[in-house]
């Protein structure tokens, strides 16, 4: 402060000078030269100060880029026995604030009611306390966001659409890291532009529900449904070793149990959470029952909240030091471990004594459920196996399958993306002896249809239809 | 006093002489910047509720130094982070703290959006006219004829212009001050912190937007001794980034945030989930059309009311306990082309949602009789509007075709728009898929606040039936 003070003096440490000479500058009385002698603590040259016609103005002080080189210090001190413990006395000790739980409310979940499936996860998100969207409008998602820009002003909460899917998802690290419940809706383009932000997410431990609704790609690709991100959601979520839990919901139903588990997942690993629907499961509309229970969300120990008590926390993806990010990449590679333990979740159809087996997510799930009654009608041994979580795969539920199996019969709106995660995850778990893997896959924004699989079958060796 | 840390433990773990010094260069400007910052947040008061948001660049490590919430976010996305953490908490204050390479050149896209926006956030932009951290790269605010690492023989006029953004800030209508301030003698110095003090007071009374751009030195990647620096910033930057208040405005309205609700009735009410109970009036599933899953096609011009009178269908079956879904065309179809919907209803679980060869079509034009027609299948059912509707496609002969003059009707009852109940209508009496009242029922539940063309529509509906009796082939 450049107040003059009588009883004070600029003094600096000699290691905490780098001689800039700033204050040589700065000083209309010349009480300051450049030093002739390397510090032997910092390699840098110091300057030396002689006060005898220091006025006490603080100008040098004011130019000293330094937060503890030069200050003003008692005049009866010692400046260059001076130490920066002491510039602020004793060291304050404020209380940490704890963890505040969330909590569930009880609700009267009254009828069925009828919506779309991407209302369905919005109001998924509104059950389980998500109070904050950010989002860009893109087909076929958008009507995820419109229905969260019309409740969320009524439940004093915040829509904002931004100027991209950078800066949503940007704008959602804010949030996480506040330690607040919150999500965005996209579509394939959309998430690519997210997947930088997604991965600072990861690396820094910002929770976040990011719904994607996959459409038909390369590129613009059109609006229609297709499942090709699934390689970007297990495998490629930005750059560095990155992992998220995602979750396929197949109906309504599930487009909203499945927000509510994301939103309750996102915060017990301190991850993202990615949803992966399809454009068909965005549009489709159907019967939705409500949970008994919606959510107050609490405030995590960690956050960076603006408070008194969550004041000295960070949140970053940084490590500058090797071994400080590799401590990280261990730390996270283990949230990833018992991700895998923890989070598999599939669901059988007619499994138990299959001999071939259907594969499918998402809405061509539902295409495979109807050529599997179909195909049981004519007396055809065939199953389907759901994965509900796209990652972890659930490979401990398959592998027990394998045994079984004569054939399995990957269906995908993909060229092939499920069935290398079938593959993959099979072998990581040691199952070696696999049966023939064929496939129905349809692209473009064409989703394999309920006779096409059907036909698939019929063509198999030993199926008489 | 100051917001600075007592120790910079996170500086190399506040080892050795780090633990009080910065990692910036001798001379450097950004020290200074700190400096300011930490000394306004502390006389304001503020230095719990204070976020720092340090994006990447030199300054990526503020978090070393300021003793508040630190949040650190990847290049440019500084003002989106920090918006985040605002509308978190809008008690808090919070600074986006940005280099020029971060603010000027990556993240132009969010500082212009955040800045329009208004949202009460102050951001602080150090120019220096080169990128520091990558090593002397040209940023957006290197000077023309400068030499830099990716400007070896000067920026040229390829290489175009230095970006002023205190005055492209300024000139927009939400941000409410903005200045340009320095750091090269004393006088500067004082302005500056003065400058960065109010720029967070007016965050603190929720005024609105504040942007301090701070010139600063880069001695290292200038090639110049910090004294020559000084100089540098004052004689070759002042002429192309003038300094001085470039907005001061009072606002037009001063921020302020309700708590989010959670209170459990008003959330029910507002997604529509109601405990009422809906009477039943269907004996057994439709099981005369199908066994199990009936599927449904109804097709259109964009305003023939095809997906509202497929969503009336699935409000029906699903009160009556069964499953339905209801899956639209969309897209450019439905701007005015061919819109199109498949609804399925089935005894237990819809399965497979689309509906290619549907056991009923609904037909409201041509277009849509000719390329849906020929896929009913067997012993299906086809409903049209013969109004506009004259010609058959070659059809299996199982399927049964009924012809009603729906638009005509709406016409008569004077509004076009009950087409679709009309055709409703038809569909009861053509096929016995529901009793009369379920449809009547569920199209009064559609209605919700437009309870008084009740009348209309069940007139509508009434219509379409007795047609779809009397009804002929074409």
């Amino acid at each position: 402060m450049p107040n003059s003070r009588e009883n004070l003096l600029p003094a600096v440490d000699p290691a905490y000078c780098k001689g800039c000479a700033r204050c040589i500058d700065a000083c209309l009385h010349n009480c300051i030269e450049m030093g002739n002698e390397i510090n032997p603590l910092t390699g840098l040259t110091p300057v030396i100060l002689h006060l005898e016609d220091c006025t006490h103005c603080g100008l040098c002080v004011t130019a000293c880029p330094e937060p503890y080189g030069l200050h003003m210090d008692s005049i009866t001190d010692d400046y260059s026995a001076v130490r920066p413990e002491t510039f602020d006395g004793v060291v304050k000790t404020r209380p940490k604030a704890a963890s505040i739980p969330s909590t569930k409310i009880p609700i009267d979940p009254g009828k069925p009611i009828l919506i779309k499936g991407t209302y369905a996860s919005s109001i998924g998100a509104v059950l389980a306390g998500c109070r904050h969207f950010y989002g860009y409008p893109i087909t076929p998602s958008t009507e995820g966001a419109e229905l969260m820009a019309k409740l969320l002003p009524n439940l004093d909460g915040i829509f904002i659409q931004a100027v991209s899917e950078v800066a949503a998802i940007n704008m959602l690290y804010g949030t996480g890291g506040a330690g607040l419940p919150c999500m965005t809706f996209t579509s394939s383009p959309g998430f690519s532009l997210m997947l930088e932000g997604i991965s600072y997410m990861i690396g820094s431990e910002v929770p976040s529900v990011i719904v994607n609704i996959m459409r038909g790609g390369p590129g613009l690709g059109n609006i229609a449904p297709e499942q090709s991100d699934l390689k970007l959601v297990c495998h490629g979520l930005g750059h560095g070793n990155t992992q998220c839990v995602v979750l396929a919901p197949a109906t309504p139903q599930e487009m909203l149990d499945l927000t509510m588990l994301a939103f309750d997942l996102t915060f017990k690993y301190r991850n993202p959470v990615i949803i992966i629907g399809d454009g068909y499961l965005g549009q489709i509309t159907g019967k939705v029952s409500l949970p008994d229970y919606m959510i107050q969300p609490g405030l995590p120990d960690w956050a960076v909240y603006g408070d008194a008590g969550h004041r000295g926390n960070l949140i970053a993806s940084i490590d500058i030091t090797e071994p400080d990010l590799e401590a990280r990449n261990i730390r996270l590679n283990h949230k990833y471990d018992t991700m895998i333990k923890a989070e598999q979740r599939s669901d059988s159809f007619f499994c138990e004594d299959a001999e071939i087996l259907l594969v499918a997510m998402n809405t061509p799930a539902q295409m495979a459920k109807g050529a599997v009654q179909q195909l049981r009608s004519e007396g055809v041994k065939v199953g389907l196996f759901r994965p509900i979580t796209a990652w972890p795969f659930p490979v401990d539920a398959l592998a027990k399958l394998i045994p079984q199996i004569r054939q399995i019969v990957v269906v995908e709106a993909s060229n092939g993306q499920l069935e290398d995660e079938i593959r993959l995850s099979l072998s990581k778990a040691g199952v070696t002896q696999l049966p023939p893997i064929s496939f129905v896959r349809r692209f473009g924004g064409i989703l394999p249809q309920t006779h096409e699989i059907v036909e698939k079958i019929h063509a198999l060796e030993g199926v008489v239809a | 006093m100051s917001a600075f840390y007592n120790t910079f433990e996170r500086h190399s773990h506040g080892e050795g002489l780090k633990g009080h010094s910065t990692h910036y260069c001798p001379g450097c400007g950004h020290g200074l910047a700190h400096k300011f910052l930490a000394e306004s947040i502390d006389e304001l008061g503020i230095q719990d509720r204070t976020i720092a948001i340090s994006p990447v660049g030199c300054s990526v490590f503020l978090y070393y130094y300021m003793d508040v919430g630190n949040s650190q976010a990847a290049h440019g996305r500084a003002p989106a982070v920090a918006i985040g953490h605002k509308m978190a908490n809008p008690n808090s204050i919070v600074v986006s703290y940005q280099g020029d390479g971060d603010l000027a050149s990556i993240g132009l896209a969010e500082i212009i959006s955040a800045a329009q926006m208004g949202l009460p956030i102050s951001v602080i932009f150090v120019n220096n006219a080169i990128y520091g951290m990558t090593g002397g790269q040209m940023a957006p605010t290197t000077l023309k004829g400068m030499k830099t690492m990716t400007s070896p023989y000067g920026r040229n006029e390829n290489m175009g212009s230095p970006l002023k953004m205190a005055e492209l800030i300024a000139q927009m209508d939400s941000p409410i001050y903005v200045e340009r301030v320095a750091l090269f003698d004393s006088k500067q110095r004082i302005r500056a912190k003065k400058a960065i003090k109010k720029a967070l007071q007016i965050q603190v009374e929720n005024k609105g937007f504040s942007f301090v751009e701070v010139l600063a030195e880069c001695p290292t990647h200038l090639h110049l001794s910090p004294s020559d620096a000084q100089d540098w910033v004052k004689n070759s930057m002042l002429p192309v980034f003038p300094l001085g208040v470039k907005k001061d405005v009072e606002p037009t309205h001063i921020f302020s945030f309700e708590k989010p609700s959670f209170e459990s009735a008003k959330l029910l009410s507002l997604i529509g989930a109601t405990a009422e109970d809906v009477p039943k009036f269907a004996d057994t599933f439709p099981k005369h059309i199908d066994p199990l899953d009936i599927s449904l096609k109804l097709a259109g011009s964009g305003g023939d009311g095809a997906q509202t009178a497929a969503l009336l269908i699935t409000r029906t079956a699903i009160n009556e306990g069964f499953d339905s879904t209801h899956i639209p065309s969309y897209g450019p179809e439905s701007r005015g082309g061919t819109s199109y919907a498949d609804v399925h209803i089935a005894e237990m679980e819809v399965l497979s949602p689309s509906a290619p060869d549907p056991h009923i079509l609904i037909a409201f034009n041509q277009p849509s009789m000719d390329k849906f027609a020929p896929k009913v299948r067997e012993n299906g059912i086809i409903i049209g509007d013969s109004t506009v509707i004259h010609t058959m496609p070659a059809i299996d002969p199982t399927v049964k075709i009924v012809m009603v003059p729906m638009s005509a009707i709406a016409t008569e009852l004077g509004k076009i728009m009950v087409k679709n109940v009309v055709a409703l209508g038809a569909l009861q009496a053509a096929t016995g898929l529901f009793p009369e009242q379920s449809f009547l029922t569920a199209i009064q539940q559609g209605l919700k606040d437009k309870k008084e063309l009740f009348p209309l529509n069940v007139e509508a509906f009434h219509r379409g039936m007795e047609a779809a009796l009397k009804s002929e082939k074409i």
